[in-house]
């Protein structure tokens, strides 16, 4: 493990030494260090397993460098990096290939400034940085603990699947540029996503537990929620072809969130023309209960960071406000490119997100923090089931694309688990999992939207990079396709 | 100012011997089972433009090891994987590093070993991991290519990609973004394990990516992406690849067909299933869906439950689809990595010599994609299917080069023979059910046939179905069999993104047409 003060050594002897070299009028300086902790779970009865399938690691550091070179009037900016070596002779060789790479790219404007200060100051936990591997290999039987014990205290113990896993991700960064930005940030995030099954029952079940620190990190209570939930849904029964009014289940809207609607409010979707919300800022474009916005600076909520990957404090991004197009996502690079087509937004969200930490090897780009989701007149979770009266509780989706593409804003997803059928505003009887496919367009389901729940949680799911303060929310006029006469 | 040093696949050549030896070594620590060692090396040059300016070059290379040792007396699994720095790339230096990371995997071995046997008494499945006996070997296999990579100049690469996507532009005011990605290099892998195996391979790798949004006034934009790409030279950009085109000839002819379906229809939905003739590229991503995912016996024994999903062809290890029908007896598909595409190698990542896996044969399925530790759960021979994406990332059943079988019947006939019915060209985006049971996939262009005849352009649209039903309903196999370069196959926790090959002739079957959702 690198400490932070070697960090912040490299990255502002490394400015110093940029600042010397001919032809350079600008640089920036990238310095981190992660560790990417992954305990994979798979217990299954009724074949041989090995319960923690692996405990596994995975560290990386280095430095990545952009330099903007002026050679008489023509400015360049190059970009290098290099692994394993934050010395003096680490930023000599990554200079040495920012200045090999240069380009002239017209839509390149300045380095970013000092905006503001940072709100969120020594938010980790130390304790997560040095935790010992037996203390890792034991997070992961903790989390097969809590589902095998629930399901053993019921009955169940033929045809149980137990999957999923314990992450550990761990942050140092600082960075520093000739603009006057000079700063640091350290992070650690648990999170677990259990999902288990009774197979013969085709009942599948879901939990997740998340923290920033590891005494609020449980991942037994997400092993005993995904079996309490499987267990719920034994005897779904199908239902046929039809639009139903639906209330959509935290996970559901964090899938729909991340995978279509989160994108296509990135300055980078407005980039390159692919997206629904294209030139509709400040225009309506989802019911007015629907407030949307990305916040980094939520202390204790595990997408917070201090700063930025460029060194811009976190904070609160306007995305879609009372229903409003409000804002765009953006970094440093758009936010400044696409100023002449926009009023500048706030670039907060430039980060080097790749392989489970803050890389050095690539260049800012744009994500989500936390976004956080919320109504105009919020319900209890209770309620939203008699908003809708008659349909369907929708717990799980799976495989969400932009089937015709993000601009279009179509969507299919199948509802795997976690769902119910509902009936004078109560819930009657549980869904088939895998039996239902979801054909819908992303804008309309934001418009029909007729309620959205007041209570949230923090909901994370797989392949994603942020976290979604998700509430449950209810929809109108939701197009539900029956499918698979072959099931499993 | 020195000029950057860089790492090279020639120091392999330098650290073989330091490998060979630390996993040797491995053997001596307390309760181990098994232990390997795969030590990785990329040199790769890039470049992006986007509307003729250029974005971004560059010209690095990396490398990583990762350690896989199985240790204590429940037998269990340990891990360790990182990418090292040019100065640790010296033999005493690298022996210490690797040595750290071995003494890791051994300490989460051992204590997922005690875990285990604890948890045996409420958990009797839990078991020790056996490994199915292979053959092993000792090789090396050097890269293919008539252009080498590492002489391409760099400023060509973004030259071309500026040029290219300039010109993507310049077709006309309606295309709102063109952008190129170019990617040409070499990757270098060292195997080596506790029971004698040393395999080094190399591979070329070059890739060209286009990118289109073109938009009428007022109209809705018309996405398109695309690859073209092999593990070969710099002569797969000059045309030497599965299209027989160059990059700027493929880029253009994406960048037309993406303007003329902004003039098309948008595709009707159907209510009930409809004769669909499919192209290979289209039927890349549906062999990749419905057959290659539910064929990888760790999906198959559930490891990817809370992720990817599970399998329609295996209920349990005495209830599944093995040996059953479960395709038309026109439709056989396989896997193989020994024939040329993204999926080619010579032995997989646990040492295991490459071969072809036959997974339908006549309609009937015959057998999964396995690894060492699978095949022993299965009771069958191990068939090389293990990869990981790169050396610090823990291998998994992927598919190579997965296909769909050549068949007899010249293209054009299958068309002509259809009444009324749809033409699927080109693959877009999949949306799978959660056993790959059910999918739907959109294409980049639908025609209408009638009397045999392609009479009218549709966008947007696709088709859905049951796998099974899909499987079964074909009626016509073409003679135009051919694999593309699918280089984004996402798996695993974390998610690795793997290259495979898919492909096969063209297809005539029945399915639903999916088209744009009414607003």
């Amino acid at each position: 493990m690198i400490s932070l003060e070697e960090i912040r050594s490299c990255v502002r002897n490394g400015i110093e030494f940029v600042k010397r070299q001919k032809d350079v009028i600008d640089a920036e300086i990238f310095v981190s260090w992660n560790e990417l902790v992954t305990v994979r779970l798979n217990y299954t009865s009724d074949i041989p397993c090995n319960g923690v399938h692996e405990p596994k690691s995975t560290q990386f550091c280095g430095i990545g460098l952009l330099a903007v070179f002026k050679t008489g009037k023509e400015i360049k900016i190059g970009f290098g990096s290099v692994s394993n070596n934050i010395t003096s002779k680490g930023i000599t060789e990554a200079f040495s290939k920012a200045k090999k790479n240069k380009i002239h790219d017209p839509d390149f404007k300045s380095l970013p400034v000092p905006i503001s200060k940072p709100v969120l100051e020594n938010y980790h936990d130390p304790a997560v940085m040095e935790m010992s591997d037996e203390a890792i290999v034991d997070l992961g039987w903790r989390g097969l603990k809590g589902a095998l014990a629930e399901y053993n205290q019921k009955g169940f113990n033929k045809t149980i699947i137990i999957g999923g896993d314990i992450t550990i991700t761990k942050e140092r960064m600082a960075i520093a540029n000739t603009k006057g930005i000079d700063d640091f940030d350290e992070s650690t995030i648990l999170t677990t996503n259990i999902t288990s099954m009774i197979e013969k029952e085709r009942v599948k079940g879901t939990g997740w537990n998340t923290s920033t620190h590891l005494s609020g990190f449980h991942p037994d209570d997400a092993g005993r929620e995904s079996a309490e939930s499987a267990i719920r849904t034994i005897g779904g029964e199908r239902i046929p072809s039809g639009t139903y009014n639906v209330v959509f289940g935290r996970q559901p809207v964090t899938d729909l969130f991340i995978n279509l609607v989160i994108p296509a409010l990135s300055l980078s979707s407005v980039n390159t023309s692919d997206t629904p919300f294209l030139g509709k800022l400040g225009q309506r474009v989802a019911s007015e209960l629907l407030t949307v916005y990305d916040d980094g600076a939520i202390r204790g909520v595990i997408g917070s960071k201090k700063i930025s990957c460029e060194g811009i404090p976190t904070g609160r991004t306007d995305l879609i406000h009372n229903g409003f197009l409000a804002g765009f996502l953006a970094n440093n690079y758009f936010s400044k490119k696409l100023a002449n087509k926009f009023v500048s937004f706030m670039p907060r969200n430039g980060f080097r997100f790749e392989k489970g930490g803050r890389s050095h090897t690539i260049q800012p780009r744009i994500c989500p923090t936390n976004i956080v989701i919320e109504g105009r007149e919020e319900v209890p979770g209770q309620s939203l089931l008699s908003k809708i009266n008659d349909g369907i509780y929708i717990g799980r989706i799976w495989y969400t694309y932009p089937i015709n593409g993000l601009a279009a804003g179509d969507f299919t997803s199948t509802i795997i688990a976690d769902s119910f059928m509902v009936k004078g505003g109560s819930i009657v009887k549980p869904l088939k999992p895998n039996t239902v496919r979801i054909n819908n367009n992303i804008t309309d389901i934001l418009n029909k939207i007729i309620a959205i729940s007041s209570d949230k949680k923090e909901t994370i799911v797989w392949g994603g990079e942020e976290v979604v303060l998700a509430p449950e929310i209810a929809v109108h006029d939701v197009r539900l396709d029956n499918i698979s006469g072959f099931t499993l | 100012m020195p000029i950057a040093s860089r790492i090279k696949t020639e120091l392999i050549d330098t650290l073989k011997e330091t490998v060979a030896k630390i996993v040797q070594q491995a053997s001596s620590l307390k309760n181990c089972k098994y232990a390997d060692v795969r030590l990785g090396i990329q040199e790769t040059k890039y470049a992006h433009a986007e509307n003729g300016k250029a974005k971004g070059m560059g010209e690095d290379s990396s490398i990583s090891f990762g350690i896989r040792m199985l240790a204590g007396e429940m037998s269990a699994w340990g891990f360790y994987g990182q990418p090292i720095g040019e100065t640790e790339s010296n033999p005493k230096s690298f022996s210490k590093i690797v040595t750290q990371g071995m003494n890791r995997a051994h300490a989460r071995a051992l204590a997922n070993s005690n875990k285990k046997a604890e948890f045996k008494a409420i958990a009797p499945s839990l078991a020790e991991v056996h490994l199915a006996k292979i053959d092993i070997r000792q090789d090396t296999i050097g890269a293919v290519f008539d252009e080498d990579p590492g002489n391409v100049p760099l400023k060509e690469v973004l030259a071309l990609c500026t040029k290219i996507s300039g010109e993507m532009q310049g077709i006309c005011e309606d295309v709102q973004y063109a952008s190129l990605d170019v990617q040409t290099g070499i990757r270098r892998e060292l195997f080596c394990s506790a029971e004698g195996a040393c395999i080094d391979q190399s591979s070329a790798l070059t890739q060209g990516m286009v990118a289109v949004v073109a938009q009428k006034a007022g109209g809705v934009p018309e996405v398109c992406y695309d690859y073209l790409g092999d593990l070969r030279g710099w002569e797969v950009i000059k045309g030497k690849n599965i299209y027989m085109q160059s990059l700027n000839d493929f880029a253009l002819l994406r960048t037309h067909e993406t303007l003329e379906l902004t003039e098309a229809d948008f595709l009707p939905a159907t209510n009930g299933p409809v004769v669909v003739v499919t192209n290979p590229h289209f039927n890349a991503l549906l062999v990749h869906e419905i057959v290659g995912h539910p064929t990888e016996a760790d999906r198959a024994l559930k490891l990817e439950t809370a992720y990817a999903g599970r399998s329609w062809l295996l209920r349990d290890l005495h209830d599944n689809e093995l040996g059953r029908q479960i395709a038309s007896p026109l439709v056989s598909a396989y896997s193989d990595p020994s024939i040329h595409g993204y999926g080619h190698y010579r032995f997989d990542a646990e040492g295991t010599p490459a071969k072809r896996v036959n997974l339908i044969e006549k309609g009937v399925f015959k057998e999964f994609m396995n690894g060492r530790e699978y095949a022993a759960v299965l009771n069958c021979p191990p068939n090389g299917s293990m990869r990981a994406t790169e050396p610090g990332s823990v291998p998994l059943v992927r598919m190579t080069n997965t296909v769909f079988a050549q068949g007899n019947k010249p293209p054009a006939e299958i068309i002509a023979e259809v009444k009324e019915g749809y033409f699927i060209v080109n693959h877009r985006i999949p949306s799978i059910s959660e056993s790959r049971e059910n999918f739907r996939i959109s294409a980049q262009k639908v025609y209408k046939i009638e009397n045999g005849k392609l009479t009218k352009l549709y966008r947007q649209g696709g088709i859905t179905s049951d796998s099974k039903d899909f499987l079964m309903n074909v009626d016509a196999v073409g003679n135009d069999f051919a694999v593309f370069p699918i280089p984004n196959c996402g798996k695993g926790q974390p998610m690795q993104v793997m290259r495979v090959g898919n492909g096969g002739p063209t297809l005539r079957s029945k399915a639903r047409l999916t088209g744009r959702q009414e607003l």
